[in-house]
């Protein structure tokens, strides 16, 4: 049974104006798609669908068996095991680094305040920011900040992970470092959705490439076929110009 | 002009009987005071509720949110609180009513309550555009990691919003000070009234004057280095506002 499952998703904004058009695709457990587009192209609001930030008007999504949008769901418990990490990393400023990984864990699993100290610093030693867990988030940079974000959403234990434009706000030096802690995960079979421009990335440890344009999924396939010849005019266009270089 | 000055007069038994001049004016000053505290009580606690209120996505809250600060915003202080102290008995049942007339230091609550309700709409005004001004990915990556709406509120979006409002606030707190001298107009015998009534016994009008602003000077200056201190407090390193 695939992690996450959407089934003919679409979104309106106004009573016009459809941002997401019939979206159906599938994660599987431990595979790792990474969705990318021209901006605009609904991407992001597609992943934030996903653990119910953005509502949909129709179709459905099941996250482990759990439907997103049914009545009777509990989504804060549902979006506990979810992980996500935005574009602008969006750390609690007034808390330390350390307390922003265990906020989660104390308030919403429960866990004992020892118990999630633990977890956090076993985690922040493996995004490599050890020296950093009494700094409050202001005193990082984005790189730093971003690793921190996704040790955060691994402090949850989630089932799967979302990534909307991780790398996107970055400076081209700390790329590299955030992307580093991406793939590590992906190839310790974390279930990954990632929106992102990073196409070396995207070949690197994609199993799948969605492409997306004005609320459409165009292309949905193998990493190796998306990047190999036949594929949409649509998508070709876009790759050359981002490849262009 | 031909005013006899007399500094001395402070010291000088009032005709009240209970001590001196300046023991006249430190009472006043002990109900301003006091009438302060709980009026910025009810306007801080009920203007942060109306004000995140405000911000929830409720319609229905937002509506009322907005028509409480719009009720208690555009009535002027003064006819607010005729209204508590001389309207509002007449209209409500006679029991209730006469209970209200005859309440011990009636003056009092009813300048405490007025006040802090009118202060309350400005401070919910303030927690709502602090709420608004923080990044929206604040509150999503809140309840991305499973808060609920209360939680998001009370971990991640509150402490951060005071951080930014205590400035205003900080204002807010001087000016619910300074309003209580309005209730001198329903009787409540504050810094501003004993100060008055020692100008109608003595006729020592500069000197009274002189005292009451020096006071209020003195006890402004004090809330703003306080509260300068408490902004200091909680600043938290590395935060640069608006990143």
């Amino acid at each position: 049974m695939p992690m996450i499952e959407m089934r003919d998703v679409c979104k309106w904004y106004g009573p016009t104006f459809q941002v997401l058009k019939s979206c159906t695709t599938a994660v599987d457990k431990g595979e790792v798609v990474v969705v990318c587009g021209p901006s605009g192209s609904g991407k992001s609001t597609l992943i934030k669908c996903v653990n119910g930030l953005e509502p949909f008007q129709s179709g459905a999504i099941t996250v482990d068996g759990i439907e997103v949008a049914a009545k009777g769901t509990d989504l804060p418990k549902l979006r506990a095991r979810i992980g996500m990490v935005f574009q602008h990393f969006e750390l609690f400023p007034h808390l330390k680094i350390i307390d922003n990984l265990c906020l989660g864990q104390t308030k919403v699993l429960g866990r004992s305040r020892a118990e999630a100290m633990a977890k956090a610093t076993a985690l922040l030693h493996r995004v490599g920011l050890d020296e950093h867990a009494d700094k409050f988030p202001g005193q990082l940079s984005g790189g730093q900040q971003q690793r921190v974000a996704i040790a955060r959403a691994l402090a949850m234990d989630p089932v799967a992970m979302l990534f909307d434009e991780p790398t996107s706000a970055l400076d081209p030096e700390m790329i590299t470092e955030v992307l580093d802690v991406m793939v590590a995960l992906a190839h310790d079979g974390m279930t990954m959705m990632v929106v992102t421009h990073e196409m070396g990335f995207a070949r690197k440890v994609a199993d799948r490439v969605i492409f997306m344009d004005k609320g459409e999924i165009i292309e949905d396939r193998p990493t190796d076929e998306f990047f190999g010849k036949p594929r949409s005019d649509r998508a070709q266009l876009f790759l050359s110009k981002i490849l262009s270089h | 002009m031909n005013y006899h000055w007399n500094w001395g007069i402070f010291l000088e038994p009032s005709p009240e009987g209970i001590g001196t001049y300046f023991d006249m004016l430190m009472m006043g000053l002990r109900w301003t005071l006091v009438t302060a505290v709980l009026a910025w009580i009810i306007a801080v606690s009920l203007g942060s509720a109306v004000g995140v209120l405000r911000t929830l996505p409720s319609r229905l809250g937002v509506g009322l949110g907005d028509a409480y600060v719009e009720f208690f915003r555009n009535i002027p202080l003064l006819v607010q609180l005729f209204l508590w102290y001389f309207v509002l008995p007449e209209l409500l049942p006679k029991d209730l009513g006469n209970w209200l007339k005859t309440l011990p230091n009636a003056s009092f609550w009813t300048g405490a309550v007025g006040v802090g309700l009118f202060m309350s709409a400005r401070i919910a005004e303030q927690v709502k555009a602090g709420i608004q001004s923080l990044p929206r990915g604040q509150s999503m990556a809140a309840t991305a990691l499973g808060l609920t709406t209360a939680q998001t509120y009370i971990y991640v979006l509150l402490p951060m919003t005071l951080r930014i409002i205590l400035p205003p606030l900080t204002s807010e707190t001087l000016n619910t000070l300074k309003n209580t001298s309005v209730a001198l107009t329903i009787g409540l015998a504050e810094l501003t009234a004993r100060t008055r009534a020692m100008q109608e016994y003595s006729f020592q009008v500069f000197e009274a004057f002189t005292a009451a602003t020096v006071i209020y000077l003195v006890i402004n200056a004090l809330i703003t280095v306080v509260l300068r201190r408490f902004e200091k407090a909680i600043a938290i390193p590395g935060y640069v506002a608006g990143t």
